[in-house]
């Protein structure tokens, strides 16, 4: 349905609380089946940016379309058109495993027998078969999130949007998250991940930098490296950061 | 319809998960029901007695025995003064104290008027003025018996009191429908709204907002599921009502189930508006806490709305609970049918498409 290759188009999106700006006159293109990084200290504005994007909140300006649908009018319809993972693990914690995922085919409509096929082959692909029937609480940090990212792509949706997705795990298995956000690349699916673990930028095609609620850089990590002479994308995060006026 | 299936099934494995709630849901309506009644009982009983019999006549000893024969009454002293038994009174041996004069007995039989004097204690007011009520009765029936018919002259007049439909003044009779709406209250009121805000605690309701499921859907997934379990505690109150203390043996099993219903659709969605105004357990509970015991206290649960003042009599018609009270003392002690109460049944009904319809439109998934 889309004319151009963009899944998201962001003009002058602009967000208020108060006298508060926590998202400043943004601008900016997501291509189809790109992993886009959108980055920023803690309080530099991604996740209300984000939110706006996913039909949770209202812009107080600026336009937006996301997978063809404009964020002021049609946000019922982005919603079905979009998986979403929350920084706060926001699965059923007293349901089993299996059960989040009946649920969540369920109420994006996934036809009955094509969900047990993809909860099968989901189960299988994270090594959560074993865990199916015990309820989703009680498994480690690393494991909820692997299955949250499950949830949210289980109706293979067009964009799926990540926000701070592995916070507080280890190396290893921020690697291993990594590996489920290519997969699902492969399949399709675009990925929008905000994350302030600058190594993980890397991984992206293209990043956002964003300070202070305004974008001061986008392009491709390489671009952005060579642009501000630095050696890593956490040292041009470092220049663009040193002018912001917010703290965390 | 397709995601109010799986969210209806959502909240029944949520709910039979949890180790908790089921054991609620049963001991609730059971210890409320019966011990409530047993407990918080209003009736007048043993009230203590102190006798100053002057006369020691073979007619104040009939008096005397009279009175301890009613049940009512356990004589504590007997005292030769006033003073005496003004003293026992004071150290609260007694509640009331009755004075026999000296020459009743002759008295009586010439036709002269006797006066006795009763005085109740009335700290706790209600048994010093219904005892007072009951002693003075016993008292008047007494002189009459004596005078035999017609009366003779100076016997004082006796008032019998007349109570129809609960002939016995059986407080539990009067306790009994009211504690049966606090089940309800309690179930169909708190239990979906403390689902709903630990949906926003936790953070599961963002990731049903981020969804295309319905707002209605939602709602109702939780109306429907929590309407069910309220009638299901209601049922085992009613059947405590009926079996245990002999409720509702008029009939009008349907208006009570309609009526039940109605109320349980209406306080589940008064729950989940609250629940769209709140962010925390905490701040919930508090608000529930306050319309609930609004709801109690000014609806004619637990005091008649006919005692109240004017002014709070017409503030009671914008309580639902008053219609549902109505619909209950009715048909639990009257035997009322539909007809004699469309009134409250019309009320009640508008009430609740109406909360329900606040409740849809104050959720929003969209901020």
């Amino acid at each position: 349905m889309e004319k151009s290759g963009y899944v998201i188009e962001v003009e002058h999106l602009t967000k208020r609380f108060g006298n508060f700006t926590a998202v400043d006159d943004i601008s900016f293109d997501v291509r189809r089946g790109e992993i886009f990084g959108f980055l920023g200290a803690n309080g530099a504005g991604k996740t209300t940016a984000m939110r706006m994007l996913t039909g949770l909140s209202f812009p107080t300006s600026g336009k937006g379309r996301v997978a063809g649908f404009d964020i002021w009018t049609q946000s019922e319809l982005i919603k079905k058109h979009i998986g979403y993972m929350s920084q706060k693990f926001a699965l059923y914690g007293d349901l089993t495993v299996n059960d989040n995922m009946e649920l969540f085919a369920g109420i994006y409509g996934v036809p009955k027998a094509e969900a047990r096929s993809r909860i099968d082959l989901l189960l299988d692909r994270l090594s959560l078969m074993p865990e199916k029937n015990s309820p989703v609480k009680d498994l480690p940090q690393g494991w909820k999130q692997k299955l949250a990212f499950s949830v949210a792509i289980i109706h293979r949706p067009e964009i799926v949007f990540l926000d701070e997705p592995t916070g507080g795990v280890d190396p290893a298995a921020r690697r291993q998250f990594w590996e489920l956000i290519y997969e699902a690349v492969d399949e399709g699916i675009t990925a929008f991940v905000t994350t302030h673990y600058m190594d993980e930028a890397e991984y992206c095609n293209r990043i956002s930098m964003m300070v202070d609620g305004r974008i001061d850089a986008l392009d491709s990590p390489h671009a952005l490296k060579e642009k501000y002479g630095a050696s890593s994308v956490a040292e041009v995060f470092d220049i663009l950061a040193r002018g912001a006026e917010r703290s965390e | 319809m397709g995601a109010f299936k799986f969210l209806f099934v959502k909240e029944i494995k949520q709910f039979f998960g949890n180790p908790f709630m089921p054991v609620v849901l049963i001991l609730l309506p059971l210890l409320l029901m019966l011990v409530v009644p047993l407990a918080a009982n209003m009736e007048i009983r043993d009230v203590r007695v102190a006798i100053v019999d002057r006369d020691c006549s073979d007619m104040s000893e009939q008096l005397v025995a009279k009175i301890s024969e009613s049940g009512y009454f356990i004589l504590s002293s007997h005292e030769d003064t006033y003073a005496g038994a003004m003293d026992e009174l004071g150290k609260g041996n007694a509640d009331i104290i009755m004075e026999i004069p000296a020459g009743m007995e002759r008295s009586v039989v010439r036709g002269e008027p006797v006066e006795i004097y009763i005085a109740a204690n009335a700290v706790n007011s209600t048994k010093g003025s219904i005892g007072g009520g009951y002693l003075s009765s016993i008292v008047s029936d007494f002189s009459e018996t004596l005078a035999g018919t017609p009366v003779a002259a100076g016997a004082p007049l006796t008032v019998v009191p007349q109570f129809r439909y609960n002939p016995n003044l059986e407080y539990k009779l009067f306790m009994v429908p009211a504690l049966m709406i606090v089940v309800i209250v309690l179930v169909g009121g708190f239990f979906p709204t403390i689902s709903i805000v630990t949906e926003k605690e936790k953070g599961t309701i963002e990731q049903i907002n981020v969804s295309p499921v319905r707002k209605r859907d939602f709602i109702f997934s939780k109306v429907i599921f929590y309407g069910i379990l309220g009638i299901f505690a209601f049922t085992v109150a009613f059947l405590i009502a009926h079996f245990v203390y002999g409720l509702a043996s008029n009939g009008g099993l349907l208006e009570i189930y309609v009526s039940a219903m109605i109320f349980l659709v209406f306080m589940a969605g008064f729950g989940l508006v609250i629940s769209n105004y709140s962010d925390t357990l905490l701040q919930s509970v508090f608000m529930m806490f306050f319309f609930v015991l609004v709801f109690m206290l000014m609806s004619g649960i637990f005091t008649p709305v006919s005692s109240m003042e004017t002014w709070s009599q017409y503030v009671t018609y914008c309580l639902p609970t008053r219609y549902f009270v109505n619909i209950l003392r009715a048909v639990c002690l009257k035997g009322s049918s539909f007809a004699d109460l469309s009134f409250d049944f019309v009320m009640l009904s508008a009430f609740a498409v109406a909360i329900n319809a606040v409740a849809v439109i104050t959720y929003k998934k969209q901020s």
